[in-house]
């Protein structure tokens, strides 16, 4: 730690609205705590091909949204880099691919960070393991702790005013 | 979105009346088309996406469940429409199906539409839970069934 309160921020993009404030949210805290900031997109390989292995996609359209969510996460790197130097912030991104709340939670081991930031995290309505999210298995499972970012109009303003 | 977001019980019917599968598909987009106010042409047209996509391969599971899906241009919000049979209706798989999950995203939004497939996948590969979903005999068994 760099005496102040995190030296390494991670915001996890899923291409949610609410994983875009919390990129904002992120770039903020970044700048007034002079932490690094890293982002993650982690195209969802393993449900990709649990769909293919339960005949609910076939091949031919596996490679169709492979495809698809490799355009998703470059667009969604590309955006935070832009938002994150118009405020003077660096931020280290990385497209991932594999399971989102493992590779996650493998990328906080392996760089150190100490903050995990995440946009919405749905409110308990089902008790069924298999309906959790993945950003609720990131919360449950992260080894640093979770900033979770509240959808807000006025973070918006905020990010402009800074 | 998620699967839990996107269930809305009146987008569930029990029984469903079709004796085949274009037909069991048709009722699940008429009553979509229903609930959001779709014109006739574009209902047709999203059934015969789904059915598009059941051409290229059945999306019928092992345990008589289907999952015909589409990505619609300009959908507003992923909705899944889940409609159970009395009867197997023959849809492709090597049994009958008896329960569809209708799932229609927005096509600008792949990572959505995955996670809302694979959950519906996960949950359904649990036997008790489908045995549970069969038996269901209202819409709102079916929904206490996913928010028990």
């Amino acid at each position: 730690m760099n005496g102040l309160p995190y030296s390494s921020i991670l915001v996890y993009l899923d291409g949610s609205e609410g994983s875009m404030n919390a990129s904002m949210y992120a770039i903020l805290l970044a700048k007034a705590s002079k932490a690094r900031l890293h982002a993650v997109y982690v195209v969802n390989t393993k449900a990709l091909g649990e769909l293919v292995r339960s005949h609910i996609f076939v091949d031919q359209e596996q490679a169709e949204y492979l495809a698809d969510l490799q355009k998703d996460a470059a667009r969604h790197i590309r955006h935070i880099e832009r938002i994150a130097a118009s405020k003077d912030v660096e931020v280290t991104a990385s497209v991932l691919s594999g399971s989102p709340h493992k590779e996650v939670i493998s990328y906080i081991k392996q760089h150190g960070i100490d903050l995990l930031v995440l946009g919405s995290v749905n409110a308990i309505r089902s008790r069924r393991d298999e309906l959790t999210s993945e950003n609720d298995r990131m919360l449950r499972t992260s080894p640093c702790p979770v900033l979770v970012v509240r959808d807000s109009d006025d973070l918006w303003a905020q990010f402009e005013e800074v | 979105m998620t699967l839990l977001e996107a269930l809305d019980k009146d987008l569930v019917k029990v029984p469903l009346t079709a004796a085949d599968g274009r037909g069991a598909v048709e009722e699940l987009v008429s009553l979509y088309a229903g609930k959001v106010g779709l014109p006739a042409k574009e209902r047709d047209d999203m059934l015969s996406l789904v059915m598009d996509r059941e051409k290229l391969g059945s999306t019928a599971m092992e345990n008589g469940i289907a999952i015909p899906h589409a990505r619609i241009e300009g959908l507003k919000a992923s909705a899944v429409v889940i409609g159970i049979s009395r009867l197997p209706i023959p849809f492709g798989g090597k049994e009958g199906t008896r329960i569809f999950f209708l799932v229609l995203a927005p096509a600008e939004n792949p990572t959505e539409h995955i996670q809302i497939l694979s959950s519906i996948a996960r949950v359904c590969s649990s036997d008790l839970f489908v045995r549970m979903l069969q038996g269901a005999k209202t819409k709102d068994d079916v929904f206490q069934l996913f928010f028990d």
